[in-house]
C-alpha cells in the first residue's frame, strides 16, 4: 500500500510539473497571450471545397473568392491541396481559384482559408459601373404581367434607387396575381432576383447580382444572395427579399455575377461548406511566432494548426474534462446524487445547444412525460429492449412536436431541440424510473435534480469562453487535471453530506 | 462552515467511516473485481457455500432459459411453500415469497392469490433482465421459504428480519439486526425504511436502533423496545459470517443472514459494497474496528501464523464485544 502511494505521488507530481512547465513555457517563453483579445473584426474563413473525383479524367474545379473591394484588409489567405495546381485570376471584377490536377481518385478535399480584419483600406477606386442596357425579351402573358407591375412601380418612384426597392417590394407581394405568375410558383430568392432583373431590364436599369458571406461565427451559412446597381456615382445594393437599401456592415462580397460559386469538371457532388469564426488573432500571431522562433516546432502540434471546423469541435471537446472535474468533485467531496457517473456531463453538452434556462424546461418537460409513458408501460410487463426502444420513439416524437409547436409559436429556440441527444433522454428516464421503483419517489426526484444541478454547473463551467481559449490554447494543464484526478481518486475524507447523515452520532 | 469543520473533526475522532474511505481502503484494497459474480449471483454464491458447507436456504431449482419454464412444476411438486428470486436482483425486487396452495392457484405471503399463469410471466420477466442491475439476461432462483424464529414476532412487523454482519478479511467486525417496517413494505433494506439494531459481537444482545439515519430504541410500529434482546444461536452466526471470507476470497463484505424455526442460522446473500448506517444502529464507528484487524493481521503475518474461522471469532469478540471495555 505504501509503495502504491509513493507511486501515486510521483506520477502526481510528474504530471503536475509537467503541466505547469509546459504551461509556463508557452506563456513566458513563446509569449501566447494568456486572455483572448477582444477583436471583433478580425474574421478567419475556411471554406471547405468536397467532392468526388472521377476516375481516370482531368481534375479542374474553379471557384470565386472574395475580390476584398470591400473595407477589408486581407491578412493572409491560403490554398490548402495536396497535389494540385492552383491559379488565381482576376475575371470581371471576381477572383477566381482554380484548381487542377492531372489525376484524382475518390473524396477530395480542399481548403481556402482567408483571414481579413476590417480596416480602412487607403482610398477607395472610383467605382465604375454600366448605368443602361438593353431590354430582355418577353412574350404574351408575361409580358402583360411585367407591364401591369411596372406603371404602378414608375408612378411610386423618383429616381433608379426608389425604382429598384419599389420594384423589389412589389415582387416580394406574392398575393399580387401578376407576381404569381411570372414566379410560377418558386419564391425563393434566386427566382425572385430573376423577376426583378426582368422588370427593370425592360426599364432599362442595369441589374447585377451580388453573392456574399455573412460574418457571424459558429453558424453554418450558404451564400446570400444580394442585387445591386449603379446609379451613376455609386453602386446601389438591395436586399431581395425586403428591399432594403445598402449592404449591411457585416455581408462580405464573396463574388458577383450569375455563375454558381463552384464550376468542376472531371468530378461529381461538389460541395463548399463555410466556416468563420472571429477569435482568431491569437492563431495567428501564434502562427507567426513559430516561424519567427525555429526551436518552436512544438507548436505545430498545437490545436491551432486544425482546420477551423474541426478546432471548433474541439475547442467543445477539450471542455469535457473540466465538466468531468465537476462532476467528480460534487459527488465524492460534496456527496450529490447524481443519474450514472457522466450522464450529467452529456446533460451538460446538450444544453449547449438549447441554451441554458430553455435546455433545463425541456429536459424536465421530456423525463417527467417520459417517466408517466415509463410507468403505463410497467403495467404491461414489457422486456427491457423493446421498452427501451417504445420509450426512445416517444422521446423522438415528443421532441418533434416540440420544434414544432415552438416554431409555429415563433420561438426558434424550440429547434435547436432537435440536437438534445435523445438516447440520453431515455436512458435518464429508464434510469429514473428504475431508481424510482428501488428507492422510491423522494430518492428519484433528489437524483434527477442533483443531475441537473450537475448538469447546469458542468455546463456554466464549460461555456466561460476565457477558459475555453485557455484551456485550448494550452492543453497542457489538462496534465495538471489528470492530476487532481487522481488525488482524488484516494481522497478518503467525508463527503459533504456525510457530515449530514452522521450527525446522529453528535447528538449525546 | 466553522461548525462543519468541528463536526468532521468529531466524526474523524470517533472513526466513523465515510463513503470514500470504504471505498478507497476496504472496497477497492480487499475486494478484486474478479470476484465480484460470486456475490453478485446469488446462484453462484449458493453453490460455493453448499461445497463449503455453509448453511443456506435449500434450493430446489434453477430455471435459466424460457424452455426451462415448464419445469417449475416438476421443481415445487413437493413444496407448498417457497421462495422465487432473480439471481442478481438488487433491492428484493422480483422475488414472490409463496406461501401455500389454493386450489389450482398459488397464495403469497401477503395473502394474495395468483394463477400458474401470473407466476410464469414472473418467471420470464426475471428471465429477460427486468430485476436484474443492468438489465443483463438473468437466471431465477426457486429455494427454501424461511420461517423466521418466534424470537423476532415481539420486536418486528412482517416480513424476514435479517442479521447483516460486516467481515473484514474473515473477522466479524460490526453486526446488525435489520427489522422490516409498515415503511419498508416487509423488506429488510434500511434505504426503503427498514430498521437496523446494533448487535453485541461477543453476546448476541441487541443494542439501540437506527431509522432513516436518526438513533432509535423503539420499533416505530409496534412500539416494543429493540434493544437488549438476545438473539439466539449468536456463536452460530458469528462463524457462519466469518466463514464467509473462504467461501467468496473477497476482504470486506456484508454477509446477510436469517435464523429459520428449524435450520437455524442460514446464509442469504453477501454484499461487496455494504452500507454504512451499521455504525449508527451501533453508534461506533467502523474505523477503530478495521484498524484493530488490520493492525492483527499485521501482527499475525509477522508471525507467518493464519487464524482459523474460530479463532477469528474469538479475537473479534474479545476486542469488539460491548460487555467488555472498549479498545
Amino acid at each position: 500500500m505504501r509503495s502504491l502511494n509513493l507511486h501515486l505521488k510521483v506520477l502526481i507530481t510528474l504530471l503536475v510539473v509537467a503541466g505547469v512547465l509546459i504551461t509556463g513555457y508557452q506563456i513566458f517563453i513563446l509569449g501566447i497571450p494568456v486572455t483572448e483579445d477582444e477583436t471583433e473584426d478580425l474574421w478567419n474563413i475556411d471554406a471547405k471545397v468536397e467532392f468526388q473525383a472521377s476516375p481516370r479524367e482531368p481534375v479542374k474545379l474553379q471557384m470565386f473568392v472574395p475580390p476584398l473591394v470591400q473595407d477589408y484588409v486581407s491578412l493572409h489567405e491560403s490554398f490548402i491541396s495536396n497535389n494540385y495546381g492552383v491559379n488565381v485570376n482576376r475575371v470581371d471584377g471576381n477572383r477566381i481559384v482554380t484548381w487542377s490536377a492531372r489525376r484524382a481518385n475518390g473524396n477530395q478535399t480542399l481548403y481556402y482559408r482567408l483571414a481579413l480584419t476590417k480596416r480602412y483600406s487607403g482610398e477607395q477606386p472610383n467605382p465604375k459601373g454600366p448605368i443602361f442596357r438593353d431590354s430582355q425579351i418577353v412574350e404574351g402573358a408575361e409580358k402583360i404581367a411585367a407591364e401591369a407591375l411596372l406603371a404602378p412601380i414608375r408612378q411610386h418612384s423618383a429616381d433608379v434607387e426608389t425604382f429598384i426597392s419599389e420594384a423589389i417590394k412589389r415582387v416580394n407581394n406574392t398575393n399580387d396575381d401578376n407576381v404569381r405568375l411570372l414566379l410560377g410558383g418558386d419564391a425563393s430568392a434566386e427566382n425572385k432576383a430573376r423577376v426583378v432583373d426582368l422588370l427593370l431590364s425592360i426599364a432599362h436599369v442595369p441589374l447585377e447580382r451580388v453573392h456574399t458571406i455573412r460574418l457571424t461565427s459558429d453558424q453554418a451559412q450558404t451564400p446570400e444572395l444580394w442585387l445591386r446597381s449603379f446609379n451613376g456615382q455609386n453602386w446601389l445594393y438591395f436586399s431581395p427579399h425586403t428591399g432594403q437599401q445598402g449592404l449591411p456592415a457585416d455581408r462580405l462580397i464573396w463574388w458577383f455575377g450569375d455563375s454558381p460559386l463552384i464550376s468542376l469538371e472531371g468530378g461529381r457532388k461538389a460541395q463548399v461548406t463555410f466556416t468563420l469564426n472571429n477569435n482568431e488573432i491569437n492563431a495567428i500571431r501564434l502562427a507567426q511566432r513559430a516561424d519567427e522562433t525555429t526551436d518552436a516546432s512544438l507548436l505545430e502540434y498545437s490545436l491551432y494548426g486544425l482546420p477551423l471546423q474541426t478546432q471548433q469541435t474541439y475547442q467543445i471537446m477539450i471542455m469535457i474534462p473540466l465538466g468531468v472535474l465537476v462532476i467528480l468533485i460534487l459527488r465524492n467531496l460534496g456527496g450529490l446524487q447524481t443519474l450514472g457517473t457522466f450522464t450529467p456531463v452529456l446533460i451538460a453538452l446538450a444544453f449547449r445547444e438549447t441554451q441554458l434556462g430553455f435546455g433545463i424546461a425541456l429536459f424536465t418537460v421530456i423525463t417527467a412525460m417520459g417517466l408517466m409513458l415509463r410507468s403505463y408501460l410497467e403495467h404491461l410487463k414489457l422486456q427491457m429492449l423493446p421498452r427501451l426502444s417504445v420509450v426512445l420513439t416517444f422521446v423522438v416524437v415528443l421532441i418533434a412536436v416540440i420544434s414544432l409547436l415552438s416554431h409555429k409559436l415563433g420561438l426558434e429556440r424550440g429547434l435547436s431541440v432537435a440536437l438534445f441527444p435523445m438516447v440520453i433522454l431515455t436512458m435518464t428516464i429508464e434510469r429514473l424510473s428504475i431508481t424510482w421503483e428501488e428507492r422510491g419517489g423522494t430518492h428519484a426526484f433528489k437524483v434527477a435534480i442533483g443531475t441537473l444541478i450537475a448538469a447546469t454547473l458542468a455546463h456554466l463551467l464549460m461555456s466561460i469562453e476565457e477558459l475555453t481559449y485557455f484551456v485550448f490554447t494550452f492543453p497542457a494543464v489538462l496534465l495538471v487535471l489528470v492530476g487532481f484526478m487522481l488525488a482524488m481518486g484516494r481522497y478518503r475524507g467525508y463527503r459533504l453530506t456525510e457530515l449530514f447523515r452522521f450527525k446522529a452520532f453528535l447528538k449525546d | 462552515m466553522l461548525g462543519l469543520i468541528k463536526r468532521w473533526k468529531a466524526l474523524e475522532a470517533k472513526g466513523i467511516m465515510g463513503i470514500n474511505r470504504r471505498n478507497a481502503d476496504y472496497v477497492l484494497k480487499y475486494n478484486q473485481r474478479h470476484l465480484y459474480p460470486v456475490v453478485d449471483d446469488k446462484i453462484i454464491t449458493k453453490q460455493r457455500a453448499i461445497e463449503a458447507g455453509i448453511h443456506v436456504p435449500k434450493l430446489y431449482g434453477i430455471i435459466s432459459t424460457e424452455k426451462e419454464i415448464e419445469n417449475f412444476d416438476k421443481i415445487v411438486a413437493e413444496h407448498n411453500d417457497f421462495v422465487i428470486k432473480p439471481a442478481q436482483g438488487a433491492g428484493g425486487d422480483g422475488i414472490t415469497v409463496v406461501a401455500d396452495r389454493f386450489e389450482d392457484r398459488f397464495k403469497t405471503v401477503s395473502g394474495k392469490i395468483i394463477s400458474k399463469d401470473e407466476i410464469e410471466q414472473q418467471l420470464s420477466n426475471i428471465l429477460s433482465g427486468l430485476y436484474s442491475l443492468g438489465g443483463h439476461r438473468d437466471r431465477v432462483l426457486i429455494e427454501y421459504r424461511v420461517t423466521p424464529d418466534p424470537i423476532f414476532k415481539s420486536i418486528s412487523y412482517e416480513g424476514v428480519p435479517d442479521i447483516r454482519i460486516i467481515v473484514l478479511m474473515g473477522y466479524p467486525v460490526m453486526a446488525m439486526l435489520r427489522l422490516p417496517t409498515r415503511q419498508s413494505n416487509g423488506k429488510a433494506n434500511l434505504h426503503q425504511g427498514a430498521i437496523g439494531v446494533g448487535v453485541d459481537l461477543a453476546t448476541g444482545i441487541t443494542l439501540k436502533g437506527t431509522w432513516l439515519n436518526n438513533k432509535i430504541s423503539k420499533h416505530p410500529d409496534t412500539g416494543n423496545a429493540v434493544d437488549g434482546v438476545q438473539l439466539p444461536n449468536w456463536d452460530g452466526f458469528m462463524k457462519l459470517a466469518a466463514g464467509c471470507y473462504e467461501l467468496c476470497g473477497l476482504g470486506y463484505i456484508g454477509v446477510d443472514m436469517v435464523l429459520d424455526e428449524e435450520k437455524g442460522p442460514l446464509i442469504l446473500e453477501l454484499n461487496a459494497r455494504p452500507g454504512l448506517n451499521i455504525q449508527i444502529a451501533n453508534d461506533c464507528g467502523l474505523t477503530l474496528r478495521t484498524h484493530a484487524v488490520e493492525a492483527r493481521l499485521a501482527e499475525l503475518q509477522s508471525r507467518k501464523v493464519v487464524e482459523t474461522a474460530e479463532e477469528r471469532v474469538r479475537f473479534a469478540q474479545q476486542t469488539f464485544g460491548q460487555s467488555k471495555p472498549e479498545l
